[in-house]
C-alpha cells in the first residue's frame, strides 16, 4: 500500500516507511558498526539508497528485509571507508574507580557489558554480521542466510566459530555470571 | 557456553549501550541531498567542459589574430575553414604519397634479399668445375696407379701419368703423376749410366 502511494509520487508514504522503520535500522547498523552510538550518517545513507531504489523494488521479500540489506551493505561501505573499526571510546576502555557502593555495582555490570561489546566489536565483520543478526535481531536462519547472501551451512559455519571466540574472550565472565 | 547464555549476554551488553541516535529523516530532506550530491557531482564536470571550450575559443582568436577582436562575417569564416580543409587533405595526401613510398622501398629490399638468398644458394660453378676437375685427375691417377703397381703395366702407366700431366699441368695429382714418372725413370737412368761406363771402360781397355 505505502509503496503504492510512493510509486505514485506521494512522499508522505516514504515518510511512513521511515518513521516505521529507522530505529530498527539504526540499531541493526549501530550493532554492526560496533556500537558507536551516533549512526545518523549511515541511517541517512541507507533510506537515501531505500529512496533511488524503492521504484525497483519487485516485493520478493519483506520491506524490513530489503531494508535490512541495504543497512548491511551501508555499513560494510562504511567501515571499508573507516578503514579500521572506530577506536574504543573511553568509557568502554576502563571503569570509574571512585563510586559509592552501588554505583560500583553498576559499573562492574557495565565494564562487563562493555567487555561483551568490544569482544562482538573485534571478531572479523562476517562473524560479526552473524552474531548481531541471529543474537541481538533474533532472526531466523532463513532470513539471515537470505540477508547475507549465503549457504546455511556457511552461516551455521561462521556462527560456530564466532561463538567458539566470544567463548574465549568472555570465559571468565561465564564463569562469574553462572 | 551455551547459546541461551550467550543470547541473554549480548542483549544484555546492548541494552546497556542504549538506543542510537540519529537525525530526523524525510523524503523532503533526501530529496535536497541527492539534488545537492548530484549538483556536487556534475559540477566539477561542466566546469572543466566550460573550462575547455573557453580554452578553445581562446585558442582559436589567437590562431585567426591577436590584435582584432572583430568577428569576421560569415562568408569569410566559411573561406578560413574551407582553406584549412584543403590544407589537411594536401597534407594528407603527402602524408600517403610518403607512407607509400617507404612501403614500395620496403618491398624492394624484401625482393632484392630473396633474390640474394637464392643466389646463396646456388653453388659457385667456378669451384664447382675445379672440384670436377680434381675429381677426373684423381681417377686418371688412380688408373695409372694401378696400372703401374698392380698390374706392372709400365708403359701403359708412363702413357698414363703423361696423359694426366698433359691435361691437369696445374693440379696437385699432376705433381703426383710427375714423381711417380720419376720414380719409373730413375732406375732407367740408373742402369743407362752403368752401360755407359762399361761402354767407356771397354772403349779404354
Amino acid at each position: 500500500m505505502l509503496l503504492e502511494r510512493f510509486n505514485r509520487g506521494d512522499d508522505a508514504a516514504f515518510d511512513r516507511i521511515v518513521t516505521r522503520y529507522a530505529a530498527e535500522v539504526a540499531a541493526l547498523a549501530n550493532r554492526l558498526l560496533g556500537w558507536p552510538q551516533d549512526v545518523d550518517d549511515v541511517v541517512q545513507d541507507v533510506f537515501m539508497a531505500a529512496f533511488t531504489g524503492l521504484r525497483k523494488f519487485r516485493g520478493d521479500c519483506k520491506l524490513r528485509s530489503w531494508l535490512f540489506t541495504i543497512t548491511i551493505n551501508t555499513c560494510r561501505r562504511h567501515r571499508r571507508r573507516l578503514g579500521r573499526l572506530r577506536s574504543v571510546p573511553l568509557e568502554d576502555a576502563a571503569p570509574n574507580l571512585y563510586l559509592n557502593e552501588q554505583a560500583e555495582m553498576a559499573a562492574i555490570d557495565s565494564e562487563t557489558f562493555a567487555r561483551v561489546r568490544r569482544a562482538v566489536r573485534m571478531l572479523p565483520a562476517r562473524y560479526r554480521e552473524v552474531v548481531v543478526l541471529r543474537y541481538l535481531q533474533g532472526l531466523e536462519t532463513g532470513e539471515i542466510c537470505r540477508l547475507l547472501g549465503i549457504s546455511t551451512n556457511a552461516m551455521n559455519v561462521r556462527l560456530n566459530r564466532a561463538r567458539k571466540r566470544l567463548k574465549e574472550d568472555l570465559l571468565e565472565l561465564i564463569e562469574v555470571t553462572a | 557456553m551455551t547459546e541461551k547464555q550467550i543470547t541473554e549476554l549480548l542483549q544484555s551488553a546492548d541494552r546497556a549501550a542504549g538506543p542510537p541516535s540519529f537525525g530526523r529523516i524525510s523524503a523532503h530532506q533526501i530529496r535536497r541531498r541527492l539534488r545537492r550530491r548530484r549538483l556536487l557531482w556534475g559540477g566539477p564536470g561542466l566546469a572543466a567542459a566550460a573550462a575547455l571550450i573557453v580554452l578553445g575559443l581562446t585558442l582559436w582568436n589567437r590562431d585567426l589574430g591577436p590584435q582584432e577582436v572583430v568577428v569576421p562575417p560569415e562568408q569569410e569564416k566559411i573561406a578560413s575553414l574551407e582553406t584549412q580543409v584543403k590544407q589537411l587533405q594536401a597534407q594528407t595526401q603527402a602524408t600517403l604519397e610518403l607512407v607509400n613510398d617507404v612501403l614500395a622501398r620496403e618491398r624492394q629490399t624484401q625482393q632484392l634479399d630473396a633474390l640474394e638468398a637464392e643466389l646463396a644458394s646456388i653453388p659457385d660453378p667456378v669451384e664447382e668445375l675445379r672440384k670436377q676437375t680434381d675429381k677426373t685427375a684423381f681417377t686418371l691417377l688412380y688408373r695409372a696407379d694401378r696400372l703401374y703397381r698392380e698390374l706392372n703395366e709400365t708403359e701403359s702407366a708412363v702413357e698414363a701419368y703423361e696423359q694426366i700431366i698433359q691435361l691437369f699441368p696445374r693440379n696437385r695429382w699432376a705433381d703426383v703423376a710427375r714423381a711417380r714418372l720419376l720414380e719409373i725413370r730413375k732406375p732407367l737412368i740408373n742402369d743407362s749410366k752403368t752401360e755407359g761406363d762399361s761402354k767407356c771402360k771397354s772403349r779404354s781397355v
